[in-house]
């Protein structure tokens, strides 16, 4: 793993938005590195900023009233500051997506085959039976039973876990090196969930790609990536590798989002434990650590001065808190 | 039904367009042997005060209505349309000034400004007809269609084919228009009928084509004079603009509610 090249390299990055009523950190000095063939996880709660990160990571952004610093190097090209043009070339050839509910990322009014062959024909200028031929392989990749019957189709004519196949074959078909999957099962059954990401895990190893598994569920993260970045409040809070992030844990905010999720290990009826209160106002971020509010470690400098992200283990394990866990403390997977 | 009024709209046309080589009578010929005629077996609708075969006159007259309706709804979906479209995909500043614009023109009423310049853009003609008519519908058309476009542009699966590489005006060509067709097929049967109503306002106040031509409204106009004595001739053209509106809205109707379940389904 670690002579494997670079692919990603996040440097500060930050996001804010515009708003009317003053400015909004949905990002706030991000950096990390993604390796080729690894698989990243980034989870935190809803308004984290996980998928503001993904999308900047991209060069996603509204036209307007937006500002990004910092750098993100993707296989050498600078995505921050570049032009749209010069994004199109590497959108879907270097750097694709998957999106969280596949019942609106399709086109209802197109036949599915055509929305995988698009970017064959006008991308990699493909001819029409090549197109087809590539289409259908893809479908086929992607588990869809009788691709060549199914390339005909309209979105609306296949189920929820279907439809995200074929979202991951339109994201396959320019060969990408980095996928975002961007809550990829939110929007699906819990027996089908596992499914697609089998199914994600499976392309990658595949097609040799690095993917980007962004999530607020940390059972989705636990088994298929090698990495996990906990975000809170637009920063990264925690990283390291998943087996130090499970189980070495330092920063009380990722115990909280381990002890909130459903284990089968425990027994029946355990109640889980929410984190007290809510996600902070971005718009008025606390002076200190963002997760103080919420936190029964905090002390008063938590709640004066925010604490950077420091390296803690070996193989990249960082946390920001000034109160850690003590290293036995962690709670095992 | 919906075949019905799809074979009527489709009868209007074909006669407008074979007016004349099917076996009509010379719609201007006056015969004043036989004016102000009923029904008969020779002149099928009767005959006007100058003798003129009102059934002859009748599909004369759907040419001018249903030139001046397509030709107007060409000039509205053609600048209304990939205006509205790029308002709602582009947004921003160009939205903003754009929906500005055609809302004063909104503000102002059309069929008012529309008889204004008509009555000073002399000498008349189809054409002056077509393109005021066309532009008085522009803001409309935008209207309607930009806010079908803002309602997809937003969509997911926009952006999924901008991340895949698609340019800005592929994505508005292949990803919305497709989207939004419905909608625009349906305002523009109801945009035809609405102009075509125009016209015969207009032919009434006698701002649309010169006598002799027949259209529907000209001869409703012309009726007047003559109501008490040959009620006929106010009859048969108020009839045929009636019932070619009526198949109009049906479809659009018919249209709209099956692309409304077929939405649904998604």
């Amino acid at each position: 793993m670690s002579d494997a090249t670079t692919l990603l390299v996040v440097k500060d990055l930050a996001t804010t938005f515009q708003t009317p009523s003053g400015p909004l950190p949905a990002v706030g000095g991000v950096s990390f590195t993604l390796k080729e063939n690894e698989t990243l996880g980034i989870v935190g709660e809803s308004g984290s900023g996980k998928t503001v990160l993904s999308r900047t990571i991209m060069g996603l952004q509204p036209r307007r009233n937006v500002e990004v610093t910092g750098s993100v190097l993707l296989n050498g090209f600078e995505v921050v500051g570049a032009s749209e043009e010069a994004k199109r070339a590497i959108w879907g050839l270097e750097v694709a997506m998957v999106f969280q509910d596949p019942m609106t990322s399709l086109n209802p009014v197109m036949r599915i085959g055509k929305q995988i062959d698009e970017i064959l024909r006008v991308r990699l200028k493909m001819d029409r039976h090549a197109a087809k031929a590539r289409a259908i392989e893809l479908l086929e990749l992607v588990g869809i039973p009788s691709p060549a019957e199914r390339y005909g189709v309209f979105p609306g004519e296949l189920s929820g876990g279907m439809r995200q196949r074929v979202v991951i074959a339109t994201a396959l078909a320019g060969s990408p090196k980095l996928l975002m999957a961007d809550e990829p099962t939110t929007g699906l059954d819990v027996t089908i969930q596992a499914q697609i990401l089998n199914l994600l895990q499976s392309v990658k190893d595949q097609m040799s790609m690095s993917v980007v598994l962004v999530t607020h569920d940390l059972g989705v993260v636990a088994t298929r990536t090698s990495r996990i970045i906990v975000m809170y409040a637009g920063r990264i809070v925690e990283m390291g590798t998943t087996r130090d992030v499970f189980a070495r844990h330092r920063m009380p905010y990722t115990r909280a989002l381990l002890e909130g999720s459903p284990k089968v290990s425990n027994p029946s009826h355990t109640r889980l434990l929410a984190i007290p209160g809510r996600p902070p106002n971005l718009l008025d971020l606390p002076q200190g650590c963002a997760f103080a509010p919420r936190c029964s470690f905090a002390t008063d400098i938590c709640r004066k001065e925010r604490p950077e992200l420091e390296p803690s283990f070996e193989d990249g394990h960082a946390f920001a808190c000034w109160n850690p866990l003590p290293v036995s403390q962690g709670v095992p997977a | 039904m919906f075949w019905i009024c799809v074979g009527w709209i489709a009868l209007n046309i074909v006669g407008a367009i074979f007016a004349n080589v099917l076996p009509l009578q010379n719609p201007l010929f006056q015969n004043y042997a036989s004016v102000n005629a009923g029904p008969s077996l020779h002149h099928l609708f009767g005959t006007d005060d100058l003798g003129r075969d009102i059934f002859a006159r009748v599909v004369y007259g759907s040419r001018v209505s249903i030139e001046v309706s397509l030709g107007a709804m060409l000039i509205g979906f053609g600048l209304g349309a990939p205006l509205g479209m790029l308002a709602a995909y582009r947004r921003g500043k160009f939205d903003s000034i754009l929906t500005a614009v055609m809302y004063v023109f909104l503000a102002f009423p059309a069929i008012i400004a529309t008889i204004a310049v008509l009555s000073f853009w002399t000498p008349r003609s189809l054409l002056k007809i077509i393109v005021v008519v066309g532009i008085a519908s522009v803001p409309l058309v935008y209207r309607v269609i930009r806010s079908a476009t803002m309602n997809f542009a937003s969509r997911d699966f926009v952006i999924a084919a901008k991340v895949q590489g698609a340019t800005d005006r592929r994505i508005l060509i292949k990803e919305l228009l497709p989207n939004i067709a419905p909608v625009g097929v349906s305002f523009l049967l109801i945009g035809i009928a609405t102009v075509v109503t125009l016209e015969g306002a207009l032919a009434f106040l006698g701002l649309s084509v010169n006598p002799p031509t027949p259209s529907w409204g000209n001869m409703i106009n012309e009726s007047l004079s003559i109501l008490q004595i040959n009620p006929w001739l106010a009859i048969f053209p108020s009839l045929a603009m009636c019932l070619f509106l009526l198949s109009l809205n049906f479809i659009g109707d018919r249209l709209r509610a099956h692309f409304e379940v077929s939405e649904a389904k998604l």
